[in-house]
């Protein structure tokens, strides 16, 4: 569905277009991952979403090796990139402080797909016609478009267009957002969003610099502005539970202190740590930092979660539940 | 590629930083650099923490250069660490900042460093860099930086040389750690597993393993077979000597049966290709975190022997400490080398030890490649003569 008659429509960068997803606003969704964020959570899943510019990717997995192949040993590929060493494995490896100035153009020649880049830059069309693909489920689930990272509102014209494109076609619209952006970006985005999957990652400013790269301060103020400013949009408080991190009281309660005064604050859901994106960082030839770290028990997640139903006066069907 | 450091009398102002993690004794490299640029009459400085000091001088009330001139020098301890600092990163392609609006990104700030560079008149860079920030000094010197690199790798694997800066000090510690954890399982009558530094090559394990007299020694390059390992044990650990010591680097793979393998998830295979020194199908090679490959083999070994085991992990403990004598001469050796180098018209090259000479090694030929321990090691053929188990039987 083209709009020729409208102004040109703004491009943006996307990771990745996902179909059927269930987790990220109701019913059934597409989720649109665009690439770049402004917060380095060291817990990370999405590694590939995290720099704004297209970026290599190398799965061994599908590498033919030297003897069978060998292309990337060659110009136009940038020297020193690619190597083998010795021995009977002849994958190749990736020196990836010399493998930066790969691009499409060069990667396309690799014959398996082993080498891969994040991200192209797509148009709210595409996108969007891509999306409209399951439009007949979204209207049995009341399902439809979220927008995901990354931090979509890093992108905040090309967001603000999805999301409208997305309500002119009939689709319910959802975004994801950590909100570590300037106010103008929000206001931008936010009228055009029916849904919003907010975190709460830490409470205390330092300890959030500390493990996401800067404060929360700005975080925590534009979270209440949206509040305040879009009483119709229902807002859902998340935490990615990491135990030795956040995974304690002190913070749900903090975070509940603060989202239960504000009625649009509907639920508060905690996603417990996983290692996910493990792999994602070995293809990425980045360094997971929090190797270490373990998922939360089911105790402790049993725990934490009782506290936010009774916040939420879930008490009973919680009990229940169990 | 520009090459201005000839043989000219000129008096040069030559620049030095140390690479991210802690070395022992990196003074020494820092006070050989600085005593030979002394005698050509040079002038030497001190980029403190990394490239931070050029790259943030705001942040440092000295500017973040440390001129390293005779008084400092003469009142250094060359067996110390720490005069210039460290920085966790030192990529300057990539330096993370939080920009004015509060968003975290990383930008390539190469240009601005070698234009800090041109400003502070600094003809050339000696880095005591070792793994990743070699490619690093390499991508810079193909940006025109005339750049000297003295290797320094607690693990010994950087190519071309045979001793990096740092090595014999850890082999020290870790030998007085071993002698220490026999003594635990002799009065325990258990056998102790020390997992060692060692992530792609073995040479800290063996020779650490060989002096410390160990029952058997593990390293990446061989891939250990547990029922080999536990025969051996089986042997040497008996009612008049109940205890024994193995030793096990922290990337030593396992020989794993067909089934194992089969069952392994896809996310380990992966990691295993990925790693410079994996061999595919053939064996294990996963670090998941430190401590996690004593604790594998001091469990599985206990299933196949009599004996109980128990696992000790000597991790960074390893990287702290002071130079030993071979690390200050080392270092000091080094350090005169790089200068030597730069005043011989060389740049973008590394020193090497290749006994019994200093030599300079273009950088080329050190990045992409993993010094690791080869079969017909003269390490190999005395640990076997010992009768240490390499965790394989002799072929
Ligand atoms: S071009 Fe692709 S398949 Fe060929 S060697 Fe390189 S990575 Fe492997």
């Amino acid at each position: 569905m083209s709009q020729s008659n409208k102004p040109a429509a703004p491009t943006g960068r996307v990771l990745n277009i996902q179909r059927y997803c269930s987790h990220d606003g109701p019913g059934i969704r597409t989720n649109v991952f665009l690439k770049g964020c402004s917060l380095r959570c060291k817990w990370c899943g999405n590694p590939e979403s995290i720099r704004k510019n297209p970026e290599l990717s190398y799965d061994p997995r599908t590498c033919t090796g030297k003897k069978a192949c060998g292309l990337c040993l060659q110009p136009p590929f940038p020297d020193g990139a690619f190597y083998v060493v010795e021995g009977e494995d002849d994958k190749v490896r990736v020196n990836w402080d010399l493998a930066g100035d790969c691009d499409d153009a060069t990667v396309a020649l690799c014959p398996t797909g082993a080498l891969s880049m994040f991200g192209k830059t797509m148009t709210v069309d595409e996108v969007l016609d891509e999306v409209e693909k399951d439009s007949s489920f979204y209207r049995n689930s009341g399902g439809g478009m979220t927008l995901s990272g990354g931090e979509c509102l890093l992108q905040p014209d090309f967001s603000a267009a999805l999301l409208a494109g997305a309500h002119e076609r009939g689709f319910n619209t959802a975004i994801e957002t950590a909100c570590n952006v300037p106010w103008s970006f929000v206001e931008k985005v936010l009228p055009h969003v029916d849904t919003v999957l907010h975190d709460h990652k830490l409470t205390i400013p330092e300890r959030h610099k500390k493990w996401t790269g800067v404060g929360n301060e700005r975080i925590l103020a534009n979270f209440k502005k949206a509040y305040e400013t879009f009483p119709d949009i229902d807002f859902i408080a998340r935490t990615p539970l990491i135990p030795g991190v956040n995974a304690d009281e002190e913070h749900i309660r903090a975070v509940l202190a603060f989202i239960r005064p504000h009625k649009n604050v509907i639920d508060y859901e905690l996603l417990p740590y996983h290692r996910f994106g493990l792999g994602k960082y070995e293809h990425l030839g980045k360094v997971y930092e929090l190797d270490d770290y373990k998922t939360p028990s089911d105790e402790v997640v049993q725990r934490l979660q009782a506290i936010i139903d009774e916040a939420f006066g879930r008490i009973a069907e919680a009990a229940g539940a169990r | 590629m520009s090459t201005d450091i000839g043989q000219s009398s000129s008096p040069k102002r030559i620049a030095i930083n140390v690479g991210a993690g802690f070395v022992p004794g990196i003074n020494a490299a820092v006070m050989g650099a600085a005593l030979a640029a002394g005698k050509l009459g040079w002038e030497l400085v001190g980029i403190r923490d990394g490239f931070d000091g050029l790259l943030h001088p705001e942040r440092y009330p000295d500017g973040g250069l440390l001129s390293l001139g005779p008084r400092l020098i003469d009142n250094l301890d060359p067996a110390g660490a720490g005069v210039l600092g460290q920085s966790s990163r030192v990529d300057p392609f990539h330096v993370r900042t939080v920009d004015a609006d509060g968003m975290v990104e990383e930008v390539d700030m190469s240009d601005a460093l070698l234009q800090r560079l041109k400003v502070e008149e600094i003809d050339a860079l000696i880095s005591v860099f070792g793994g990743q920030g070699l490619s690093i000094l390499y991508k810079l010197q193909r940006k025109g930086l005339n750049a000297v690199c003295i290797p320094r790798a607690i693990e010994n694997d950087v190519a071309a040389t045979l001793v990096s800066f740092g090595f014999n000090s850890a082999l020290s510690f870790t030998i007085e750690m071993l002698d220490k954890a026999r003594q635990s399982a002799q009065s325990a009558r258990k056998i102790a597993v020390v997992e060692v530094l060692g992530a792609q090559a073995g040479w800290l394990a063996l020779q650490a393993g060989i002096a410390a007299c160990a029952d058997a020694v593990l390293i990446p390059e061989i891939p250990c077979d547990l029922q080999a390992l536990a025969a051996s044990l089986k042997q040497r650990v008996t009612g008049r000597r109940p205890y024994g010591l193995v030793v096990v680097a922290e990337g030593a793979k396992l020989v794993e049966t067909a089934q194992a393998r089969a069952d392994k998830p896809a996310e380990h295979a992966l990691k295993a290709s990925l790693s410079p020194l994996a061999t595919g199908e053939a064996s294990e090679h996963v670090i998941q975190r430190s401590g996690q490959a004593a604790e594998t083999v001091a469990n599985r070994l206990q299933l196949l022997i009599a004996e109980e085991t128990f696992p000790l992990v000597l991790g960074p403990w390893t990287r702290g400490g002071v130079a030993t004598a071979v690390d200050r001469q080392l270092g000091l050796a080094y350090g005169a080398g790089a200068i030597r180098a730069l005043n011989a018209g060389n740049s973008g090259v590394m020193v090497a030890f290749v006994p019994p000479d200093i030599k300079f090694v273009p950088l080329a030929q050190a990045i992409n490649k993993v010094r690791t321990v080869p079969a017909d090691s003269e390490f190999i053929q005395t640990a076997r003569s010992l009768g240490i188990c390499l965790g394989r039987e002799q072929s």
